[in-house]
């Protein structure tokens, strides 16, 4: 695979210095570092500027509705277990009115990966409250001087109570760290969560390329860490705050749901033919 | 000579197993010789409430119910009080005085009211679903159903053989117990013969659910909501040995999304709800109609607004579903009137809709999705699968690939993920040729309006073939007629049947059938109507809907129309009844 070949000719409309580059960056780094094979490979997103991503990368790609990236995705991968099926949003795609399906995508463990663009805001809509947005966060729907009164919520802390089997979360300003976890996440067989944290420069001025750095620290060097414990994944989530931790947080084997399905042990369901099927005898069973 | 009917109706509190009855009846009855028509009412609940199952016989095919009770049969007093007016002159009652009082005013001069301690018969300890036996047991002696049937369906619904022979036992006493009250033999006005031809008694779900499974379906997902539901449920259980896959979803966006995202993969799709499901998934309609992304969804209508009546019928979502939708697209809804035409029509909006690229709605409501009737088996052997224009894969090409290249017909090649040389973005968004955005994007922003209008027509250049496609109507009966039902969807049973009686009383009346309501068959019935000497307008809503479609594409006004909203389908007797009036 070549590198030009990941690029499509349009151009990213999103503002100069948007985190969006940088995850864009990353995730072209850990397909062509995987050699996945772009043609077997769907990326579906929601709505956002986040997800734009699906109009600039060279893959099979579908568009979805504002939320439902995860629905859509786990009719593609149902439909052909045998491609690699990412998807991708924001964290008002993902939390707001994704977030049913975030829950249940994860405890059914599809062997699926879903890279949230957290920047804590709506972007596209310009700037207002995100379900990830801080405490207190100033918005054009939470003005001064109260702000978001509703506590955040913890896009880790989430993916592992609901059952996720890889969660991880990076930082757009750690792009090495960030290509590592997201090959690791593509690699994992089951449902894989990167919570992605991304600087949304125009909108979001609390959250900035500073105050993340300031905080993010490499889990991997914290005291206690373990990666198969989820008792401790769940510890290490709770902190958000003078220090975020950032890395993998949890992985565990499950069986996926799409192994669990006998119909999909042999050629994917795309694939059967369609010619002359015989229902002769399921209407015996109306005589 | 006019058709004969046999109607029996059984009533009863859920758990006496009501529908068990009537459906032994009925599958006996159709696996010998007769035509039954089954139809069961069943409130929303789990305990209690009054289930009712009208299974109603004749010697030839048969298209309707009609209330029009020879036997009932009685588990409960509710049982009385709901259907004691609607005994034929000589109907039998058969009733259990510890449950039920029978209010002899009440009853025809002419009924025999015949009470039997139904319970005393299950021996102790023993389930009370098995008070149904002891009820069949009673049937068969005083109707002269052969009970020789029965007891044959029994041996064939159970597969435990002790249950088999418990409940067998309590039929052959019951039976003895009443036969040797009577003064002679009871006949059964039928006669029953094993047929050589077996029939099928079905119902519009299992009709619409092996079509699917024939047309190649690979995928469903839903969420349980009556009465769709029994579509989901049956490709659950019989999908699997044909490679299907069913996903309950969490919910009924999530359903949808589902289904658009396997069928951008390359697979046929089917989900299946009712009202309420379908208003959650009206948004990813329009991305389906958008992306061109094929799917079928089947809109088995119950009473609404809102959660409405979730066990009882009505036709009222036609609006909705005809014109749901944020901006404009084509679709295809088709409404079947009869478990042939769900099975037909489905298997041919599954190629409509990859021909086009277009959702389609199958809109059908809980009588017909519901009710079982006899019928012979469906032909199968012209059934052909076409699934419209499919990239071809190439690993090299002059072109570009444009998965939405404008073309005459508004139609373009498909390719599905893997494969070689079909890498494309499908979108929600307004888009160009090649799928990409149109708005904002500097390379679109100048000629952003060429673009939508383009990509507007490239959906609409759609429609006049698939007009072409579609069998929109049928007439039913001499085209000359002196009247002219229009109506749509479930009603058409009973409208054939009270047609058939008009015409023996010589009145002479055909019915147009609009069977697709969108593409909207304009042409077709433009036709029919320019020689309709005086119009009826028979529909299962309060506002007229059909009625209303009608006049925006035509501008015509039906003379008359028969409107019914109480929840209860149509029958014969009350078609006739307007029919004669309208006409003299
Ligand atoms: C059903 C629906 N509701 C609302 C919108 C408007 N909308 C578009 S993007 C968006 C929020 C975007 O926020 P987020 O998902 O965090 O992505 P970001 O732009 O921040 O990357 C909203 C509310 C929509 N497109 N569809
Ligand atoms: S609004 Fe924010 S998230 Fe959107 S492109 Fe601009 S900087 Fe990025
Ligand atoms: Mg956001």
């Amino acid at each position: 695979m070549s590198a030009n070949d990941i690029n499509v000719s349009y151009v990213p409309t999103w503002c100069a210095g948007c985190g969006n580059y940088g995850i864009i960056n990353a995730l072209k780094k850990a397909m062509s570092s995987l050699n996945l094979d772009l043609e077997q490979t769907v990326l579906a997103t929601g709505i956002g500027c986040a997800s734009k991503i699906s109009q600039y990368v060279n893959t099979y790609r579908i568009e979805t509705l504002h939320g439902r990236s995860l629905p859509v995705a786990t009719g593609v991968k149902l439909a052909n277990h045998n491609l690699t099926v990412i998807a991708e949003g924001g964290d008002g795609d993902g939390m707001g009115l994704g977030m049913g399906h975030f829950i249940h995508t994860a405890r059914r463990n599809l062997d699926i990966t879903y890279f949230i663009h957290n920047n804590q805001i709506y972007g596209l809509t310009k700037g207002q409250t995100s379900p990830t947005s801080d405490l207190g966060s100033i918005t054009k729907f939470t003005p001064a001087p109260l702000g978001n009164v509703e506590q955040p919520i913890n896009i880790v802390k989430m993916a592992l109570n609901a059952g996720a089997t890889f969660v991880a979360r990076g930082f757009v300003g750690n792009s090495t760290q960030l290509v590592a976890l997201m090959i690791e996440a593509i690699k994992h067989p089951g449902f894989a969560v990167v919570d992605i944290l991304q600087p949304c420069v125009t909108f979001n001025h609390v959250n900035t390329y500073p105050w993340y750095q300031q905080r993010v620290k490499v889990i991997d060097n914290m005291e206690g860490y373990d990666p198969t414990s989820l008792e401790k994944a769940l510890s290490f989530a709770t902190l958000w705050g003078d220090e975020i931790p950032i890395g993998l947080y949890y992985r565990n084997i499950r069986p996926t749901f799409n192994e669990s399905l006998p119909q999909l042990s042999r050629e994917p369901l795309a694939k059967q033919p369609l010619d002359n099927i015989d229902i002769a005898g399921l209407m015996k069973e109306f005589y | 000579m006019s058709k004969r009917y046999y109607t029996c109706l059984f009533a009863g509190e859920a758990g006496y197993g009501v529908m068990s009855a009537g459906s032994t009846i009925a599958k006996g009855a159709n696996r010998n010789g007769l035509w039954p028509f089954v139809v069961n009412e069943y409130p929303s609940l789990i305990q209690g409430g009054l289930n009712s199952c009208l299974v109603r016989l004749a010697e030839q095919s048969i298209a309707s119910y009609e209330e029009n009770i020879d036997f009932l049969g009685l588990f409960s007093q509710q049982g009385f009080d709901c259907y004691a007016d609607k005994l034929s002159s000589d109907a039998i009652v058969l009733y259990d005085p510890a449950t039920t009082q029978v209010d002899k005013s009440k009853v025809p001069a002419g009924a025999l009211l015949y009470p039997v301690s139904l319970a005393s018969f299950i021996p102790k300890g023993g389930a009370k679903i098995m008070i149904n036996s002891a009820m069949l047991g009673g049937f068969c002696a005083l109707t002269g159903y052969p009970k020789h049937i029965v007891i044959d369906t029994i041996k064939s619904e159970f597969p435990n053989a002790k249950v088999q022979q418990e409940n067998i036992l309590i039929v052959e006493e019951v039976y003895a117990h009443v036969v040797s009250s009577l003064p002679s033999e009871k006949i059964f006005p039928f006669d029953f013969q094993k047929s050589a031809d077996p029939k099928i008694l079905m119902n519009g779900n299992e009709a619409i659910s092996i079509a699917a499974i024939k047309a190649g379906c690979k995928f469903s997902a839903g969420y349980p909501m009556t009465p769709g539901s029994s579509v989901l449920s049956y490709l659950a259980d019989h999908g699997r040995n044909f490679g299907l896959v069913f996903k309950q979803a969490e919910d009924e966006i999530a359903a949808i999304n589902m289904l658009i995202g396997a069928s951008y993969a390359g697979v046929r799709t089917i989900g299946s709800t009712s009202g309420g499901g379908f208003a959650l998934m009206v948004e990813a309609l329009g991305f389906a109609a958008i992306a061109e992304v094929p799917i079928v969804m089947v809109n088995a209508q119950r009473g609404g607004p809102s959660t409405g009546l979730p066990t009882r019928t009505a036709q009222a979502d036609l609006n909705f579903v005809v014109y749901a939708s944020q901006g404009e697209f084509p679709r295809i809804v088709v409404a079947p009137g009869d478990i042939e035409e769900c099975f037909y029509e489905t298997f041919r909006v599954f190629n409509l809709v990859d021909k086009y690229q277009v959702p389609c709605i199958i809109l059908t409501d809980k009588y017909l999705a519901d009710s079982s009737v006899s019928h012979l088996p469906f032909t199968t052997d012209h059934l052909t699968i076409d699934r419209g224009k499919i990239f071809e894969e190439r690993a090299t090409r002059e072109e570009p690939y444009l998965r939405y290249q404008n073309t005459p017909d508004g139609v373009s090649e498909r390719a599905f993920p893997g494969q070689i040389g079909g890498r494309h973005i499908a979108t929600s968004y307004t888009h160009g040729e090649d799928g990409f955005y149109s708005s904002g994007n500097k390379e679109y922003a100048i000629n952003e309006p060429t673009v939508v209008v383009e990509s507007m027509d490239k959906l609409f250049n759609k429609l006049p073939s698939m007009e072409n496609d579609i069998p929109g109507i049928k007439l039913h009966g001499p085209a000359d007629a002196d009247l002219t039902i229009i109506a749509w969807g479930s009603t058409k049973g009973a409208i054939l049947e009270a047609i058939e009686q008009a015409t023996s009383l010589g009145i002479s009346v055909n019915f147009l059938q609009v069977v697709y309501m969108s593409p909207f068959p304009t042409t077709a019935i433009e036709l029919v109507l320019q020689s309709a000497k005086k119009t009826l307008l028979i529909e299962g809503n309060k506002t007229a809907q059909l009625g209303t479609i009608l006049t925006a594409h035509t501008g015509y006004k039906a003379d008359h129309s028969l409107l019914k909203y109480n929840s209860r389908a149509f029958v014969p007797s009350e078609i006739l009844a307007k029919i004669k009036e309208v006409f003299f």
